[in-house]
C-alpha cells in the first residue's frame, strides 16, 4: 500500500522534472558547429546594427555564404555601448561568437587574457599588402591576434549649409560653435555621459592628443600632465559654453546632425555612410580637426577569432575571404571613409561622389589608436577611471585639475 | 463531519496511513516538495554559496575558472573605499525615500478611492496601470521624457520657469537621483494603493461611525480606528518596498548606470558594474554579500518590530 | 454647514490628477510613436497622436526583429508560468497541509531567496549554465526565471491552501483517494483565483526579466523583447518613433492582461506576502 503510494508521488516528481526537461530540449540552443557538413559561424560586430552600414555589411556576408557551401556566417549585431561587456563575458566563459570585430581597448584586454586565437598558424598574412601603420597594433610579442577590419581616422564633420568656411584654429572652432548655437540648433556635439563611457573616451582622445597631450609616455601614466589638462580644459570649456546638446546621447545627436540641428562633430570615417543612411540629402563636408597639434584618434577595429571557437579553421577561411582584393574593395565602399586591412584604391566614381575621402586618407600618418600605450590591456580600466573623473569635472563636483590628479592616482594604483 | 470526528474514526482503509499526518505517510510531504526544493537548491542555494566563495577570492570575468584566494581582502578594500561608503548612503536614501513615498502616496490614493463614486472600478483599474508596465519600457519612456532638448518634462519645466540648468536631468549629480526616485515611485504607488485600498475596505465601518458619533474629528478617527487596523498592512508594504528597492536594477541601470559620478549608484548597481565593467568578480561578490546582509538585517528587524507590536497588542 | 459637494468635487479632481499621472507616460509613449520626425525635434511638442503615422507599428512588426523579440518573450513567459506553477503547487500544498522536519527551514529559504537580487546570482548561474549547456537558449531562461519566481508563487499558493477547509479533502481521503489525486482533483480547482494570481505574477516576472536574458542570450534571434528594447538605448540611430512603438507593443499586452485579472493579482500578492 505505502510503497504504491510512494511510487505515485515519485511519478509526480518525475513528471515535473520531465516537463522541465522537455521544455529545455524543446527550446534547446542550436550552438555553432556543423550540421550536415555545413559549419555555422557567428560574426559579432556592433557595426552590423548601424543604420546604413549594417544592412550593407549583412549583404556582404551573404556573398561569402553564397561563394561556397561549407561555411555559413551569421551576423550578430551587438549594440555598441554593451558590446565589450557582452562579448567578453561570453568569451571569458569559453563561449561566444566565433568571429568578432573588436574595438582596440577590448581587443587588447581579450588578447592579454588569452581569449583570442593566435592567427599566425591560421592565416598567412605575407600574401597580403597590409597597411603597416595600423597593422602594427595587431601583433603582441610577435604573436598576431587580429587583422584590421576597419581603420578610421577622426576628422571634423560639418554641416556645409550652416558653415561656409570650416574653422582652422581652435579659436575659430569655438567661435563657430558659439555662433551656430541658438534655439534648437547647436554648434557642436560630443558624448559626455557616463552611460557612453567608451564613446566619451573616443571623444576626449582628440582633445588630449590635439593639444599635445598623451595618456602615457609608454612607461608610466601621464593622465594629469599639463598638456592633457589644457586639452581637457578645452573640452570642458565647450561643455560649459553650452554649445553642445548636453545630456543627449550619440544616437540622438547624430540624428540631430543628420537633421541639420548640429553644426559640427568630430567623428571617424565610418560616420559618412551612417549619416547618409539617415538623411541622404544632408550637405556635409569634412576637414581636419583644427586643434593646435595635428594628432587625432583612430578607430582600429580588428577582426579576431575566438580562442574558444570549435571552428577556427572555418573562421580563418572567412578572414582570408575578406582579405581578397575584390572583397576588400567592397568592404571599404560599405565602410565609407574608413580604410581596410590592405591597400585599396578608391574608385574615381567614389571620389567624385565623396571628394573629402582624401582628407581621411591624409590623416593616417598622424592618427593613433585609442589605447594607453604601454598599458594596452589595462585600457578599459584606465578608461573607466579617466571618464568618470572627467565627467565629475564637467558636472562641477570637482575642478578639472583635481579630477585629473585623482584619475592619475587611481589609475596608477589600478595598473599596479 | 468535522475534521476532529474524522480523526477519531479511522476508516477501514486508512488505518496504516495515520502516522505523522492525516493525509498520508510521513514521506508524502517530501515527495510533494522534492522537485521544487531541488530546483531552489540548484538555482539559488548553490549559486549563492559559490558567490560567497567568490567574495573571498580575486577572480577575473575574463578567466572566471581561476580564482586566487585572498581572504578578507575584498571586504577590507570596499569598506576602506570612500566610494563604497557613498554607495551605501545612496542605497539608504533610495530605499528610505522609496518606502516612505510609495507607502505615503499609496495611502493618499487609497483614501481618495475609498469612498464610493461612479466609475471607481474603472479608476482603480487605470491607476494600477503603471505597476503592470515592464521596467524596461518604463526606463525607456522616462529617458525620452527627460531628454534635455526634446523631452516633455524639460519643455514643461521651461514653460513654468523651473528649468534645470542645462536641462540634462539624468546627467546632473543633483537631479539624477530624484528623477530615478520619481520614476520608481510612479511604478510602485499603484501597488501600494491597491493593497491599502483593500485594507481600508476591511476596516469595520461601524467602528469609524461610532468614533465619529463620539464627536471625534476626521483626523482623530483616522488615527484611532483606521490607522490601527491598517497598520499591519502598512508594515508589510514597508518591508516589501524595502526588499524590492534593495533589489531594483533595470530601471537605474538603464537610466543612469549608477552615474553621474556615482550619484545613483546603489549596491546592486555597484555589484553589477564591478562584475561586468571592472570584470572583478571577487569584489562584486563582496558588494553583493553586503547587500544580502543588509536585507537579512531588515527582515530580522521587521520580525522583531512585528513581535513587539503583537506583545503590545496583548 | 457642510458642503458635501465641495468635498466630492475635490475628490473627483484628485482622482483625475492621479489618473493623469498614472496614464500619462504610457500615453506619451503612444504619442511619440505616432509623431513625424520634424515634430519630434520641433520647438513645440505635439500633444496628440498623429494617427496617420500608424504605419510605424506595422513597420516595427513587419521588420521582423520586434516580432521575434515578442515571440521569444512570450515563449519564456509562458514556459516560466507553467514550470513555476507546476513546481509551486506541490510545494505550497506540502507547506500548507503537512507538518514535517525541515518545514521551517524550507519556509525560511523561500523568504530568503525572495530578497536575492538577480544581479548577484548572474555570475555563478552563468558558470552553471555553461556547464549544462543552457546558455543561449530560451529553455535556460525559463529555468532560471522559474527559480526566481517560485518562492512567491509557492507562498501565494500555500496561503490559498491554508484558506481551504480540510473537511473536503479529508472526506475524499476517507474514500480512499491518494494524496496526489486529492491535490489535483479537489484542491487545485478550488484555488483557481490564487492560481490565476500566481500565473500572472510568474508571467510578468519572465516577461519583464532583463539581467539574465542580457547575459545568457548571445544570438540576436533568441533575444526577448526586454533585451531587444534595452539595446535601443545608445544604439546608433534607431528612430525614437520605432523605439517607442516597439516599447508600446511590449507594454500593451502586459497592461491589458493585467487589467483583466488585476483583482486576483492584488489579492494573491497580498495574501502570499501576508501569510509569508
Amino acid at each position: 500500500m505505502r510503497l504504491h503510494r510512494v511510487r505515485r508521488s515519485m511519478v509526480a516528481a518525475a513528471g515535473v522534472t520531465c516537463m522541465a526537461a522537455a521544455l529545455l530540449t524543446g527550446c534547446g540552443s542550436d550552438d555553432g558547429g556543423s550540421e550536415g557538413g555545413v559549419t555555422k559561424l557567428t560574426f559579432a560586430a556592433s557595426t552590423l546594427g548601424d543604420p546604413g552600414r549594417g544592412p550593407l555589411l549583412t549583404k556582404w556576408l551573404e556573398e561569402f555564404n553564397k561563394s561556397q557551401n561549407k561555411i555559413q556566417v551569421a551576423p550578430a549585431a551587438v549594440p555598441y555601448p554593451t558590446f565589450g561587456q557582452t562579448v567578453l563575458t561570453q568569451m571569458g566563459s569559453g563561449k561566444g561568437p566565433d568571429l568578432i570585430r573588436f574595438d582596440m581597448p577590448e581587443f587588447e584586454s581579450a588578447a592579454d587574457a588569452g581569449l583570442i586565437a593566435p592567427l599566425d598558424e591560421l592565416v598567412d598574412v605575407s600574401k597580403y599588402d597590409l597597411i603597416k601603420q595600423p597593422d602594427q597594433f595587431m601583433v603582441h610579442n610577435g604573436q598576431r591576434h587580429g587583422i584590421i577590419f576597419e581603420a578610421s581616422n577622426y576628422a571634423m564633420f560639418y554641416n556645409a549649409d550652416l558653415i561656409k568656411k570650416p574653422p582652422t584654429t581652435y579659436e575659430e572652432f569655438v567661435k563657430t560653435a558659439k555662433s551656430l548655437t541658438k534655439g534648437d540648433t547647436y554648434g557642436l556635439a560630443f558624448r559626455q555621459t557616463e552611460a557612453e563611457e567608451a564613446g566619451v573616451w573616443q571623444d576626449i582622445f582628440n582633445y588630449v592628443y590635439g593639444f599635445g597631450g598623451a595618456w602615457s609616455d609608454g612607461q608610466k601614466l601621464t593622465i594629469n600632465s599639463p598638456a592633457n589638462l589644457k586639452g581637457l580644459q578645452a573640452f570642458k570649456d565647450l561643455y560649459d559654453a553650452k554649445v553642445i546638446p548636453r545630456g543627449t546621447d550619440a544616437a540622438t545627436f547624430r540624428r540631430m546632425f543628420a537633421e541639420g540641428k548640429v553644426g559640427m562633430e568630430l567623428n571617424n570615417g565610418g560616420y559618412v555612410t551612417a549619416t547618409r543612411g539617415q538623411n541622404a540629402d544632408l550637405n556635409f563636408n569634412v576637414a581636419p580637426i583644427p586643434f593646435p597639434v595635428r594628432k587625432q584618434g583612430a578607430i582600429l577595429a580588428p577582426i579576431v577569432i575566438n580562442e574558444a571557437s570549435p571552428a577556427k579553421e572555418a573562421a580563418a577561411t572567412f578572414i582570408k575571404w575578406t582579405l581578397e582584393p575584390d572583397n576588400q574593395v567592397k568592404l571599404q565602399e560599405i565602410l565609407g571613409a574608413s580604410s581596410v586591412a590592405t591597400v585599396t584604391k578608391r574608385s574615381p566614381e567614389q571620389l567624385k561622389e565623396t571628394p573629402f575621402l582624401t582628407v581621411f586618407d591624409d590623416l593616417t600618418e598622424t592618427s593613433l589608436p585609442q589605447i594607453v600605450q604601454g598599458f594596452e590591456a589595462k585600457t578599459p580600466d584606465i578608461r573607466k577611471i579617466v571618464v568618470q573623473n572627467v565627467i565629475a569635472a564637467l558636472q562641477g563636483t570637482v575642478d578639472l585639475k583635481t579630477a585629473l590628479d585623482r584619475a592619475q592616482q587611481q589609475a596608477t594604483q589600478q595598473v599596479g | 463531519m468535522t475534521a476532529l470526528e474524522q480523526q477519531q474514526l479511522p476508516g477501514p482503509r486508512t488505518g496504516t496511513r495515520r502516522r505523522g499526518s492525516p493525509l498520508g505517510s510521513k514521506w508524502t510531504p517530501y515527495f510533494f516538495l522534492a522537485p521544487a526544493a531541488l530546483f531552489i537548491l540548484v538555482f539559488q542555494v548553490v549559486p549563492l554559496a559559490q558567490e560567497v566563495f567568490l567574495s573571498f577570492t580575486r577572480t577575473s570575468l575574463l578567466n572566471p575558472t581561476h580564482s586566487t584566494w585572498v581572504g578578507l581582502d575584498n571586504y577590507t578594500r570596499i569598506f576602506g573605499d570612500a566610494e563604497f561608503r557613498r554607495t551605501l548612503l545612496i542605497t539608504l536614501i533610495y530605499v528610505v525615500v522609496c518606502v516612505v513615498a510609495a507607502v505615503g502616496t499609496g495611502l493618499a490614493v487609497a483614501l481618495l478611492l475609498n469612498k464610493g463614486f461612479r466609475g471607481r472600478g474603472v479608476a482603480r483599474a487605470l491607476v494600477t496601470i503603471p505597476w503592470a508596465a515592464p521596467g524596461i519600457a518604463v526606463a525607456l519612456i522616462a529617458i525620452w521624457m527627460l531628454n534635455p532638448d526634446y523631452g516633455i518634462v524639460n519643455r514643461f519645466l521651461d514653460t513654468v520657469g523651473l528649468g534645470v540648468p542645462g536641462g540634462a536631468i539624468l546627467d546632473s549629480p543633483r537631479y539624477a537621483l530624484p528623477a530615478i526616485l520619481v520614476t520608481t515611485i510612479w511604478q510602485l504607488f499603484p501597488f501600494t494603493s491597491v493593497v491599502l485600498l483593500s485594507a481600508l475596505q476591511a476596516v469595520p465601518s461601524h467602528l469609524t461611525e461610532a468614533a465619529m458619533m463620539d464627536g471625534a474629528g476626521r483626523w482623530s478617527t483616522f488615527r484611532a480606528v483606521t490607522w490601527q487596523s491598517i497598520k499591519p498592512t502598512v508594515g508589510l508594504l514597508a518591508l516589501l518596498m524595502t526588499i524590492w528597492s534593495l533589489r531594483r536594477f533595470e530601471l537605474i541601470w538603464l537610466m543612469t548606470k549608477g552615474g553621474p559620478v556615482g550619484a545613483t549608484e546603489t549596491l546592486v548597481i555597484d555589484l553589477y558594474s564591478q562584475a561586468f565593467d571592472s570584470k572583478q568578480l571577487g569584489s562584486a561578490a563582496a558588494v553583493g554579500m553586503v547587500g544580502v546582509v543588509v536585507s537579512l538585517i531588515v527582515i530580522a528587524g521587521s520580525r522583531f518590530v512585528a513581535r513587539a507590536a503583537e506583545r503590545e497588542a496583548g | 454647514m457642510r458642503l458635501p459637494h465641495i468635498g466630492l468635487t475635490l475628490r473627483i479632481v484628485g482622482v483625475l490628477v492621479v489618473l493623469g499621472v498614472a496614464v500619462f507616460p504610457l500615453y506619451w509613449m503612444f504619442v511619440t510613436a505616432l509623431s513625424g520626425d520634424s515634430e519630434l525635434f520641433a520647438a513645440k511638442a505635439r500633444l496628440v497622436p498623429d494617427l496617420s503615422q500608424f504605419g510605424v507599428f506595422i513597420d516595427a512588426l513587419a521588420e521582423g526583429k520586434a516580432a521575434t523579440w515578442l515571440r521569444n518573450s512570450l515563449v519564456i513567459a509562458a514556459g516560466t508560468t507553467v514550470l513555476s506553477i507546476g513546481l509551486g503547487i506541490p510545494l505550497g500544498y506540502a507547506l500548507s497541509r503537512f507538518s514535517f522536519r525541515g518545514k521551517v527551514l524550507m519556509t525560511v529559504v523561500l523568504l530568503f531567496t525572495q530578497m536575492l537580487p538577480e544581479a548577484l546570482m548572474v555570475v555563478p548561474l552563468f558558470a552553471l549554465f555553461r556547464r549544462f549547456d543552457l546558455l543561449d537558449s530560451l529553455g535556460g531562461l525559463i529555468l532560471v526565471n522559474s527559480a526566481f519566481v517560485l518562492p512567491i508563487v509557492a507562498l501565494i499558493l500555500k496561503g490559498a491552501f491554508d484558506g481551504l477547509p480540510r473537511e473536503i479533502e479529508e472526506s475524499a481521503r476517507v474514500d480512499g483517494a491518494r494524496p496526489l489525486t486529492v491535490l489535483t482533483r479537489i484542491n487545485v480547482p478550488l484555488i483557481a483565483p490564487s492560481l490565476a494570481a500566481s500565473a500572472v505574477i510568474a508571467f510578468f516576472h519572465a516577461w519583464n526579466e532583463y539581467v539574465f536574458a542580457v547575459t545568457f542570450i548571445f544570438t540576436p534571434g533568441m533575444q526577448p523583447a526586454s533585451v531587444g528594447i534595452a539595446g535601443f538605448i545608445g544604439e546608433l540611430g534607431t528612430p525614437i518613433q520605432t523605439v517607442m512603438a516597439v516599447s508600446f507593443l511590449f507594454t500593451a499586452p502586459a497592461v491589458v492582461f493585467y487589467l483583466f485579472v488585476q483583482k486576483y493579482v492584488v489579492a494573491g500578492m497580498t495574501a502570499g506576502a501576508v501569510k509569508g
